[in-house]
């Protein structure tokens, strides 16, 4: 059973109009990938780091596995895949990404094959499976979660072992010299030669699929548009330090989808130079994202995406504006000055590898503590995604680490990336309102509650 | 079973029943050597051995988990949270350090609690390529071969010599040998080890050095009779990748009608299932032999596009003549998740009853499986020929 309250009476909440735009650009990116078949296109369905600029090299069309379960969940369209995905076998503790893209690979080949099995209806196929076209071959180039190389592998597998499969393996950033550290290190430097490597290698299993040579220039073309949009995303982020907030978290979540797959162009960039400009207007004219800014916290997890509008006025509901996360700071070409635009490659196999559940605790430490204190935040908020194992592990570390070296509190809450039922309201309310008053004792006295030690 | 067979039977369960007390008797006896933890599936424990080591494959000690519970989020599998609730309440401290080699985010996260736990202890994750189709997968796994040796050289002072490689390449082997040899006798029918005395004896081998494990486990066969399959429905283990089955739950199988005579547990088949060449270069031969163990029994944790688990269940059935599968999935395990259709899919085609049970670290409903195994059993008998 659900257990979510209704939306809060005043909705104090005030996201960016712009991200109307970016909706609007998804919508016609998805669109355009439902038809990419009568267009004569190939498709790939690829799942992890953002590959996106190799395949629009390429010419091929692209399907994103994380992004379309996302979308289904955001859409709450998600229950029909699911549901073939139970009745094919697959457990219900099962990462929920890649059991609703399993799932929709189960519908796909239905819809296909014609073989009906009776669980869902003929309606919810032609909205989903109908509209996801099968791939031509796979792409996994998954860095961190183990989770994630599999499910392409079991992909492959669904569908009868008879498309092309092409793999890029990560190394995990644990940190085992001295040295180790974000970007730097040996261990830095070998693995991200180690994966820029296999991109170029990946290069020749995309001319042999395509029968053509890759354009490179198109590459170079791609990747200088995407570098700008991830530079014009990491000014409006650094404006988001402002007090009050302009724009929040969930201005960003709602602005993930663009920068991990539409395709790098003009359209891209001129969404994040509005999305900057309007953070920028909102700081000139006093608007903050949050009526009645209180508090200032972290966020820990990967999109609850059936949950972004109603999380966004939750919070807000109590003066809280969440402005950082790891989902959004360390993700998505966080880190565009690696982009060589002549010569790609290294700069992308570099973000790959900087894929947030890719790291050590000991760097995720790094990050998540560097970026309380630039947004001088008084908390965090970790969501214990149920079936992510991958982000959900070094949670309790970090919310050791903040209490012990910034004196700020953490609470969880449990939810899940594409499975509503994951989601309990009451546990999030009532611990969210447990660490308001222990920032407000500690804002008075100096120091948190004894008693406040963390909920869990 | 003589007496001697008998005493040696049970040291090899007594170490494993409380490895701690072994590693402590172990420790006494070489006060200079370290003890290793080392994590399930693929660390090549050889090369710990041969700088001296023991190299020890932690068990989940079967404690309730609880101090461990504030370390790791209650949805990772029981393994990993026994191991984050082992260090959260010192029962870890009889390990100097802790080397690992396998890509699963779940044992990752529990080796960064021990990291985190014990910041002067060494934790090396040696990760190898786990997609063993990548061309590059051979290179990258003799070269991580190459900074394992280096690391434990670094940290035991002693540098790894050839012939001592090769000597604990033949120990390991030889134990490996002979414990395949017992697995081969159950598959062909010899029922005189049930499924509990060998997750003991194999349980025993992760722990022990592996020439003293051998020396007892061969005076424990020594007095072993052969013994005929009897009547019960013949099934097949399949699961548990990287940590036993509670010992009660194979009582329970066996005692509900059942007779095991295969599996492809990790504390079964799937540990003894592939030996280290002992010809040519030893650390190429460690690197290949990480190759072939996932093409002798595929492993979900894997990924290989020409090596399939179903296909080896299925001939592995009717090798043994099982009559029906059992599998035990650890609740949480992602890989067994992800490959369980796959496997349903082609026991089904097979015609092959099945039944799926999903075990976790504590609170065991015993006489719900005693249930379904019974109905399990009763399908598999009514496949029987009417003259059987």
């Amino acid at each position: 059973m659900l257990d979510t309250v209704e939306k809060p009476a005043e909705d104090k909440s005030n996201r960016l109009g712009i991200t109307r735009v970016g909706g609007q650009l998804i919508s016609d990116y998805w669109e355009d990938l439902f038809t990419a078949r009568e267009q004569g296109k190939q498709i790939v369905w690829y799942n992890g780091g953002a590959l996106n600029p190799m395949f629009q090299a390429a010419g091929l069309a692209w399907c994103h596995g994380e992004a379309f379960a996302a979308r289904l969940a955001a859409q709450r369209l998600e229950g029909p895949a699911q549901l073939a995905g139970a009745e094919y076998g697959y457990n219900a503790e099962l990462c929920s990404y890649s059991r609703t893209h399993l799932g929709c690979s189960v519908l796909t080949l239905q819809g296909t094959e014609g073989d009906q099995t009776g669980v869902v209806g003929a309606h919810d196929q032609e909205v989903l499976a109908a509209k996801l076209p099968a791939p031509d071959f796979f792409v996994n180039n998954y860095a961190g979660c183990s989770t994630g190389q599999q499910w392409d592998g079991i992909s492959y597998r669904v569908f009868g072992k008879k498309l092309p499969i092409f793999n890029i393996s990560h190394p995990f950033l644990w940190g085992n010299k001295p040295d180790a550290g974000y970007l730097t290190g040996e261990e830095w430097e070998d693995a991200s030669k180690f994966v820029a490597e296999q991109l170029r290698t990946l290069i020749g299993f995309l001319e042999q699929q395509t029968g053509r040579p890759f354009d490179y220039d198109a590459l170079s073309e791609s990747m200088t548009y995407i570098k700008r949009a991830a530079e014009l995303r990491r000014e409006g982020l650094d404006l988001c330090k402002a007090k009050p907030a302009p724009a929040t978290f969930w201005d960003w979540i709602a602005s993930v989808a663009p920068i991990n797959f539409l395709p790098g162009d003009q359209a891209l960039v001129d969404y994040f130079a509005a999305v900057r400009d309007e953070i920028q207007h909102r700081i000139d004219n006093g608007i903050s994202a949050v009526k009645d800014e209180r508090y200032r916290l972290y966020f820990d997890g990967i999109m609850n995406w059936n949950k972004l509008g109603f999380l966004s006025r939750k919070f807000a509901e109590y003066g809280v504006a969440v402005l950082a996360g790891r989902y959004i700071q360390n993700a998505f070409w966080q880190e565009p000055q690696l982009i060589d635009t002549t010569d790609p490659i290294l700069g992308m196999a570099q973000h790959y590898l900087l894929c947030p559940t890719n790291h050590g605790a000991k760097t995720l430490e790094y990050l998540t503590l560097r970026d309380c204190e630039e947004y001088d935040l008084d908390g965090l908020v970790f969501h214990s995604t149920r079936t992510c194992r991958a982000f959900t592990g070094p949670q309790r570390l970090l919310a050791k680490s903040a209490r012990d070296k910034l004196g700020i509190p953490s609470i969880f809450f449990e939810g899940d990336v594409a499975d509503a039922s994951f989601y309990k309201d009451g546990l999030l309310e009532g611990r969210l309102v447990a660490m308001l008053e222990a920032i407000d004792v500690r804002r008075r006295r100096g120091s948190l509650p004894a008693e406040f030690t963390g909920i869990a | 079973m003589t007496d001697a067979s008998s005493a040696a039977m049970a040291k090899l369960v007594e170490v494993a029943r409380d490895p701690r007390a072994y590693i402590q008797r172990w420790r006494s006896d070489h006060p200079d050597r370290p003890v290793l933890a080392i994590l399930p599936m693929n660390f090549p424990r050889e090369l710990a051995l041969a700088v001296g080591a023991l190299p020890v494959i932690v068990q989940d000690d079967q404690q309730p988990v609880t101090e461990g519970r504030a370390l790791l989020a209650e949805f990772y599998c029981g393994y990993t949270r026994n191991l984050a609730d082992q260090v959260a309440t010192g029962r870890f401290e009889v390990y100097d350090a802790l080397f690992s080699a396998d890509h699963c985010i779940q044992l990752i996260g529990a080796a960064d609690i021990v990291r985190s736990s014990k910041p002067d202890t060494t934790v090396f994750l040696g990760m190898f390529n786990s997609s063993m189709n990548d061309s590059w997968a051979s290179t990258r796994v003799a070269e991580m071969m190459r900074r394992i040796r280096a690391e434990l050289e670094v940290f035991t002072g002693k540098a790894v010599e050839s012939d001592a490689l090769r000597r604990s390449i033949a120990a390991y082997n030889t134990d490996r040998r002979l414990i395949r040899r017992l697995l081969d006798e159950r598959s062909a029918g010899n029922a005189a080890f049930g499924p509990v005395e060998l997750q003991d004896i194999i349980t025993s081998s992760m722990v022990m050095d592996p020439g003293e494990h051998h020396a007892l486990l061969a005076e424990a066969v020594a007095g072993q009779r052969s013994s005929e399959r009897d009547d019960r429905v013949r099934v097949h283990l399949s699961g548990h990748l990287c940590h036993a089955p509670r010992r009660e739950l194979l009582d329970v199988i066996e005692d509900s009608g059942t007779l095991v005579v295969d599996d492809d547990l990790y504390h079964g088949r799937r540990y003894a299932s592939t030996d280290v060449a002992e010809t040519g270069d030893p650390l190429a031969a460690l690197g290949e032999w990480y190759a072939r163990r996932n093409v002798t029994i595929p492993c979900p944790t894997r990924v290989q596009q020409d090596a399939d688990w179903d296909g080896y269940l299925l001939r592995a059935v009717q090798g043994s003549g099982a009559e029906a599968v059992i599998h035990l999935m650890p609740k949480f395990c992602e890989p067994h998740m992800l490959y369980y259709p796959e496997l349903r899919k082609r026991l089904d085609e097979a015609n092959i009853p099945q039944l799926q049970i999903e075990t976790e670290h504590e609170g065991i409903p015993l006489e719900s499986f005693r249930t379904r195994i019974e109905a399990l059993v009763e399908r598999a008998r009514r496949r029987r020929p009417a003259h059987a």
